[in-house]
């Protein structure tokens, strides 16, 4: 996404920017702001900007600039969500917050970077940065604390140790895709291209690349239908040759007739042959190129960073795999045979009736034309009721839906007769649109079928006169009729073709945006593998989902082999991100993860996560039996393996009690297990893998106290010996971890054993002593 | 290290008991509904364009106006709130018209600020093109021209004749009267109503 729009020479100069003053960030708002007055006005504006300089936040109407704060000044600068719009707030460090643009959703996304670079900006100058270069020195004390680079503050603090560390002011860029087009204005379907402007071209050059694997099977299908489009060319011939020299004439024999039977037949049955042949090669086509993209996909979904994915909504991932595939498919299968040998077909038809009398051709055409107006014409309407229907029918199905879904709701409050009266009166409507939509549709065609006759009446009528006159003969009419028959046949067909086409192109863009995407977390050609010892250090991490919104930042702590960590803090403070970088999910965006002293980013994925075993609070259990699923992180365990890494997760006895054993079917539609059975199965899984790093994420919340206790006793085995991040709301399982991060606000707030946590009296203090209240308070 | 829990215990207690006393009533506040009214609160500008309350001897340099019904009452139960994330309540005002003149300018100044809900007077042009609808349309905000898919969820009945349009960018267009249009006008909106 765009985040520095160029300005004109003559709103650069209003900016009156300083000697070595650069633009950093420009962006457009769109909705009027009086900032003389500080109100909203009620209208729409085109010509306002945000602009970020190092030293300065402006805005910018026309060529006039309306507010100027000298970042400097500025405690905090924030981007806000309104309701359906946004407004940026300046906190000053002295003074009342102030408003200075809005703007609407269009521009929400962009300004927030806008906003979020700058407000970098801000942190940086309060943190000592003079506002050129890119890179600027913070002093930190030993506790990891920053602090700013002025002498005297760092002096002041005696005792500590003293770092100098080089932090870097970096642009904030936001990847996410812009939502129109630049050129066309025109929407993106979740592309970075545009498919009027610059995409198609590329796509289909893709798409014949793509094409190049499955060569020899279009050659065949090429080959088919060149020979199709030639015996529907030569049946015409025939019958004009038959007619014209065995009928017409009188001088014909028997031997004619059965040669002329014969030869009608061959090439009917040919050309069926042909046909067939052709239809089941584009079937075989489509379902493998669909199937090679299908598969494409999916493997580079799963390469491809949580962040790609998360960037998109749910849902719409899974479109890409099944459904636009499926479009590419069917397109292959219905669209693409008869498009190439029907084009063929239609033109050499045109030429052979140009041929035999261009007067009569035209004279048809002229007909054709008008059928195609009114089609045209009609086109809107059509397409107008059969999206009304298909809303209803959304309309119906999503009712239907909630009301299944909620019907223990219905009940329980007695509500069945209205809800079903309700329902009643959708299926009603539905059905009433549906009812005029197919009479319509049982009307329309057969007169658009007749109206396209109606020109080969006349071609008959112009062509019979001739044949009369004797400048035509018999055989030349029936061949010219039967050819525009050709002609006309596929017309209404080929309205549909470029919305074919566009959807087809459609689709492949949305395929080729994801294939096209690079894998950023991808593995490097230095990349190491080792046997991990489990030693982790965190560098001044900083990191957040959206770069705007930072959720943990200043990071600094370090973790020996073996030891566990517990992870405490309220809900929402970052502790499962710190979860996610630790198994490189997702990529720091400040700062450095290391793991044994190498760089995480050096370490080879497959290497990291074959070590990484994981406990969470939902256990997703694969679709399968219960010995696949503790198989999953190693295949080639043998029995024995499993049933010990059962009996360590507590699991052994119960699987023994389900009808089939290790053999039980488990997942959707499966045997139902508990949570806690879940679990335990989930931890059996981690033990069996043998890794060198354990990650429990409220592994024993929800729990009754019964399977708490087994889950607890089977992770205590579990954790010996490993490097174990844990994170739990109820301290109590915690009590042996060596020792606590608390996290609050984003940062590590205090960090020691539970003893030292409980002496400081500081957070952790307080969450200790909320859940004792609350324990005693069950009790 | 046995000790330091022990002794930590007694400090614990009291601290969460004076936690707890919080808890208890702030969510016994909850249930109370306090009214701000023309003679309890005192409302100003502040410089910076927003709203500054002086009630029952606290001063918030800035509060926030919701909306508690947008929809249908946006001049009743307005709901005032602190200016930070958690955003608690201060206090509703029931009806705006009670309150002085210049308090419901206030008030409505700030409402304009935050909601932002253009009313479409006329349609211009409505033209599809797979899967998106292309609008040109006049509101109160002046000419705008939008994008909306083409699925059942860009156009939803709020009332027998009203209607609310949502774009992809997540803006919400009103249509109060779907009659008030000539009838050109809702030819163009035929796919969608």
């Amino acid at each position: 996404m765009k985040l520095l729009y160029t300005l004109k020479e003559s709103q650069q100069q209003a900016l009156s920017l300083k000697d070595g003053e650069t633009i950093w960030y420009c962006v457009p708002v769109d909705l009027a702001f009086d900032n003389g007055e500080h109100s909203a006005r009620t209208s729409y504006t085109d010509q306002t900007w945000i602009v970020v300089t190092e030293i300065r936040l402006m805005t910018l109407r026309g060529e006039e600039k309306t507010s100027e704060h000298l970042l400097s000044d500025c405690e905090k600068i924030k981007c806000e969500h309104q309701v359906g719009c946004g407004i940026v707030t300046v906190f000053p460090k002295q003074g009342l917050p102030e408003c200075i643009a809005r703007f609407s959703m269009r521009h929400i996304i962009r300004v927030a970077y806008a906003v979020r670079g700058a407000q970098t900006l801000v942190q940086a100058i309060q943190e000592g940065w003079s506002g050129s270069g890119n890179a600027y020195a913070v002093r930190e004390n030993s506790t990891g604390e920053s602090a700013f680079a002025c002498d005297d503050i760092s002096h002041g603090i005696s005792g500590n140790r003293e770092e100098e560390s080089v932090r870097m002011v970096s642009r904030v860029e936001s990847r996410e895709y812009e939502k129109y087009c630049e050129k066309c204005g025109r929407a993106l379907p979740g592309t970075s291209k545009c498919m009027y402007c610059d995409g198609k071209s590329e796509i289909l050059k893709k798409f014949m690349a793509l094409c190049g694997d499955f060569t020899g099977r279009l050659v065949a299908i090429s080959l088919l239908l060149v020979l199709l489009a030639g015996i529907n060319m030569f049946n015409p011939m025939v019958q004009r040759y038959f007619i014209d020299n065995a009928l017409a004439s009188g001088q014909g024999t028997l031997t004619d007739l059965w040669l002329f039977i014969g030869l009608t037949f061959a090439l009917t049955v040919g050309g069926m042959a042909c046909w067939i042949y052709r239809f089941w090669l584009c079937v075989k086509l489509g379902a493998s190129l669909s199937m090679s993209l299908r598969a494409k996909l999916y493997y580079k979904i799963q390469v491809l960073s949580l962040a790609f994915i998360n960037n998109r909504k749910p849902g719409e991932l899974m479109n890409r795999v099944s459904r636009d595939t499926k479009q590419i498919r069917i397109f292959m299968e219905d669209v693409f045979g008869d498009m190439f040998s029907t084009l063929v077909t239609m033109f050499v038809s045109l030429i052979m009736m140009l041929i035999i009398s261009w007067k009569m051709t035209l004279l048809s055409l002229v007909f054709v034309a008008a059928v195609l107006v009114i089609i045209r014409m009609f086109w809107h309407h059509i397409h107008t009721i059969f999206h009304k229907q298909w809303l209803r029918a959304d309309d119906l199905s999503s009712n239907l839906q909630d009301i299944l879904s909620g019907m223990r709701i219905v009940k329980s409050f007695g509500k069945e007769e209205r809800e079903s009266a309700r329902f009643t009166e959708k299926t009603k409507a539905f059905a009433a649109i549906q009812k005029k939509n197919e009479t319509f549709w049982a009307v329309f065609f057969p007169i658009m079928t007749f109206l396209l006759g109606v020109g080969t009446y006349i071609a008959i009528y112009f062509g019979g006169v001739q044949v009369l006159d004797g400048s035509m003969s018999v055989g030349q009419l029936v061949q010219f009729v039967t050819y525009s028959g050709y002609l006309f046949g596929p017309l209404s067909w080929m309205t549909h073709l470029p919305r074919e086409v566009m959807q087809m192109l459609t689709s492949l863009n949305r395929i080729y945006d994801v294939l096209d995407e690079e894998p950023m977390l991808a593995d490097k050609a230095e990349s190491k593998a080792f046997p991990i010892e489990g030693a982790f250090t965190f560098e001044d991490v900083s990191f957040g989902y959206q770069t705007y919104e930072p959720v943990l930042e200043h990071i600094s702590f370090s973790v020996k082999p073996g030891e566990m960590i517990g992870l405490v803090g309220a809900s929402g403070t970052g502790k499962s991100t710190l979860i996610n970088l630790i198994m490189r999910l997702y990529d720091v965006d400040q700062g450095k993860i290391t793991l044994d002293g190498y760089d995480l980013r050096d370490v080879q994925m497959e290497c990291l996560h074959s070590q990484i075993g994981v406990v969470l609070q939902e256990t997703f259990l694969f679709s399968g039996t219960i010995l696949a699923n503790i198989r999953f992180a190693k295949q080639d365990a043998t029995l024995e393996e499993v049933i010990l890494a059962a009996r360590a997760a507590n699991a052994h006895d119960f699987i023994c009690k389900t009808p089939d054993g290790y053999n039980t079917y488990v997942g959707e539609h499966g045997y139902n297990l508990s949570g806690g059975e879940r679990q335990r199965i989930a931890i059996a899984r981690a033990i069996l893998n043998n890794p060198r790093i354990l990650i429990l994420d409220e592994a024993t919340s929800a729990l009754d106290t019964e399977s708490e206790f087994l889950i607890q006793q089977a992770l205590n085995r579990l954790v010996k010996g490993r490097t174990t991040f844990a994170i739990a709301h109820r301290l109590s399982t915690l009590r042996d971890a060596d020792r606590l991060v608390v996290i609050d606000k984003h940062g590590v707030a205090e960090i020691g054993t539970h003893n030292e946590l409980l002496e400081k009296q500081g957070i952790y203090y307080g969450l200790v002593n909320a859940q004792l209240r609350m324990s005693s308070g069950e009790k | 290290m046995e000790d330091n829990r022990e002794n930590g215990m007694p400090d614990l207690l009291n601290l969460q008991e004076f936690d707890e006393e919080a808890l208890r009533k702030e969510s016994e506040e909850v249930l109370l509904m306090r009214l701000l009214t023309a003679e309890n609160a005192v409302f100003t500008r502040t410089d910076g364009g927003f709203l500054a309350l002086e009630f029952e001897e606290k001063k918030y340099d800035r509060v926030g106006v919701y909306l508690t019904f947008p929809l249908t009452n946006p001049r009743e139960y307005i709901s005032i709130r602190e200016a930070d994330e958690k955003a608690r309540e201060i206090g509703m005002i029931r009806s705006l018209g009670d309150m002085p003149a210049d308090v419901q300018d206030m008030i409505q100044e700030q409402v304009r600020l935050r909601y932002f809900m253009p009313v479409i007077r006329k349609v211009m042009e409505v033209k599809d093109e797979y899967g998106y609808a292309y609008w040109h349309v006049q509101t109160d905000f002046g000419s705008c021209r939008f994008t909306t898919h083409m699925g059942g969820d860009a156009v939803v009945a709020l009332g027998d004749a009203r209607y609310q349009i949502t774009d992809i960018d997540g803006n919400r267009y009103e249509l109060p009267d779907l009659y008030a249009l000539t009838v050109m006008e809702r030819k163009k909106l035929d796919l969608f109503i």
